[in-house]
């Protein structure tokens, strides 16, 4: 049976974030977490190829006790399984300390075929790991799929590398990065967020691992955020005020100012 | 952990592209390479893994480098994971850099992330800016990223580990050619084992260019947010760059909607404009959206929310309704045919 694991982060809801003016960190009060916006394409991948080769899939996130929630989500739009590790020791993790974590996590797996993860986070932005975990398990990464198959335990797909189309081979198992829009990913149904509800999310601690030092997320990891700093962008900030014809009249004065002018395009084609 | 004192040099992937010249970014990162070399006294060193990477010396030395290290090889052709991260992390072995600098592209953002879990270093993405600590003795650079859609900058240190590692958009740093002066230049022979590769391809491949922007050489941008509030209103903006000579991008909701198609971006994970004048309409001016467009010589922006984050990165904020002013300004511009 095709063993699926979709990697997924429960992040703040970037469209309300708000910033302490005093301190300038984050104001995590008052502010949904939601499930990475990329990831949802890579669950709903993993969920196709559920139903394609009969598989069994498993969401897994790494973060704080309530990353539960999201997935709860994941459960509800029909994953078989989740997995959340989570540990006060990974806190703080930076990309490498993650990878090195979920290593550690695929390692007690054993048994997986398929990873795969979304493009970017929308909190860090690095993209950094679907990369990084290629490297450590050793396995490859194949991004910007278009077709895909799956045929005696070899994946067989359409990509695009660099400027070229390639179409492919390769024996399982890979990590798969799926890119935005590569497909249209699934609603939770109400029979769904039931079955949530009724499963169990298994929880990896330190203690779950084997641990070496190096898991000890708070000293080990090689990046450290020395400062934050709101950006503060010098402009002129003059607000144009008055009814919107007056708003639309000083705006095209505007913009003759800065050579704007209207152009003849030719007649249309319709006509 | 291994001493870092023993880690010299700065270092820059020096890539190519499509085989014919180098990156742009490339060269501005050896520019900025170049000071940062000078303030610590260490050597600037260009690494290049191409075919015929000899064509792309006599450029190189053109921006101030010490040192070439370059690979020449057929294999070399593409960026290969496998092959180009096995190459260069040889090369980190061999010769220990303090810091390797990495334009943030396809494959310098993949190569970059692959040596850093090889090398058990900090990767630093998308950087803006890097300047020097004051532990100077250790090479120890401050790298400046943004974080969180939210406005932020986070100042990030990579103080135990190396090489510190950055990747860099183009853009960020200005390139700057020098005297020539005498550069060393090391050739090594390629030896990669093309029978480790785990992936076979079927056939001929086929070139598939992904669809280019003008957005970086357009005079006139108009972005386009989600405060469009429907496709049928950001329709409008095509309309607009028509009459107007103009060119349309904008943010990364519209392309989530299903409004634009992924090129178009404007910000750090799409393209940086340089217009003389950006029109912003129904964006709130996320800092992911903000660091793409304050290279605009002039921002204007239209936003029904008087708080909204744009307003403080433009020269002239307009509180009002996006699509009514946009309809406004088509009635003034639009061509009778």
């Amino acid at each position: 049976m095709l063993k699926i694991f979709v990697l997924i982060k429960q992040v703040p809801d970037p469209h309300n974030l708000e910033i302490d003016r005093r301190t300038g960190t984050l104001i995590r009060e008052g502010v949904e977490n939601i499930i990475n916006p990329d990831d949802l394409y890579a669950l709903e991948l993993g969920l196709s190829l559920k139903e394609q080769y009969d598989g069994q899939i498993t969401a897994i996130t790494m973060g704080p006790p309530q990353a539960d929630f999201a997935l709860r989500e994941c459960l509800a739009m029909g994953v078989d399984h989740a997995i959340l590790i989570s540990d006060p020791m990974f806190a703080y993790s930076d990309t490498l300390q993650t990878t090195l974590v979920l290593k550690e996590a695929f390692d007690n797996i054993k048994n997986y075929d398929i990873i795969i993860t979304g493009s970017q986070t929308s909190d860090s932005s690095t993209g950094q790991v679907p990369y990084q975990l290629s490297e450590a398990l050793d396995i490859p990464l194949i991004t910007d799929i278009f077709t895909m198959e799956i045929k005696n335990n070899e994946f067989y797909c359409h990509r695009n590398l660099g400027h070229e189309s390639q179409h492919i081979q390769t024996g399982l198992p890979i990590v798969v990065r799926t890119q935005r829009h590569f497909n249209e990913p699934r609603h939770i149904s109400l029979k769904g967020i039931k079955r949530s509800f009724e499963k169990e999310v298994e929880v990896y601690n330190f203690d779950t691992f084997n641990c070496p030092d190096y898991l000890d997320g708070c000293n080990q990891s090689p990046t450290r955020v020395v400062k934050t700093e709101k950006i503060i962008l010098k402009r002129k900030n003059e607000v144009i005020g008055g009814i919107t014809k007056d708003k639309i009249e000083r705006l095209i004065h505007i913009m003759q100012e800065h050579g704007i002018e209207r152009i003849w395009t030719g007649v249309s084609q319709d006509e | 952990m291994s001493d870092i004192t023993e880690y010299k040099d700065v270092w820059v992937f020096t890539e190519n592209k499509d085989h014919v010249e180098l990156h742009e970014c490339a060269l501005e990162i050896l520019s900025k390479a170049r000071e940062i070399a000078d303030q610590i006294g260490q050597k600037l060193v260009a690494i290049v893994l191409a075919l015929d990477a000899e064509q792309y010396l006599n450029t190189i030395e053109e921006y101030g480098v010490d040192k070439i290290i370059f690979l020449s090889h057929n294999d070399l052709k593409h960026y290969h994971e496998r092959i180009f991260t096995s190459l260069v992390y040889d090369l980190i072995e061999q010769h220990k850099p303090s810091i390797f600098l990495f334009p943030s592209t396809e494959a310098g953002n993949a190569l970059a992330a692959r040596l850093a879990y090889r090398c058990r270093t900090g990767l630093v993405s998308d950087v803006l800016n890097l300047e020097l600590s004051d532990d100077y003795v250790n090479n120890l650079l401050i790298s400046d990223k943004p974080a969180y859609l939210g406005n932020v900058l986070v100042k990030i240190i990579c103080p135990t580990t190396r090489p510190q590692m950055c990747t860099i958009t183009m853009g960020t740093f200005q390139k700057k050619k020098l005297k020539n002066k005498n550069v060393e230049i090391e050739k090594v022979d390629y030896n990669y084992d093309i029978n480790k590769l785990k992936i076979e391809i079927l056939g001929a491949p086929t070139r598939k260019d992904k669809p280019s922007s003008t957005l970086s050489d357009a005079k006139f941008v108009i972005g386009g947010g989600h405060g469009l509030n429907s496709k049928a209103n950001f329709d409008k903006l095509y309309d607009l760059a028509k009459y107007t000579n103009g060119q349309v991008g904008g943010t990364r909701r519209p392309i989530m909607n299903g409004w634009m198609p992924e090129h178009l971006q404007i910000g750090i994970s799409g393209e940086t404009i340089f217009s003389d004048l950006y029109l912003s309409l129904g964006i709130s001016g996320a800092i992911q959206h903000v660091v793409g467009i304050t290279d605009s010589k002039t921002i204007v922006a239209i936003n029904k929310d008087p708080n909204a984050p744009i307003f403080k990165v433009a020269d002239y904020c307009i509180i009002g309704d996006a699509k009514e002013i946009l309809e406004g300004l088509l009635d003034y511009y639009r061509v009778v045919e």
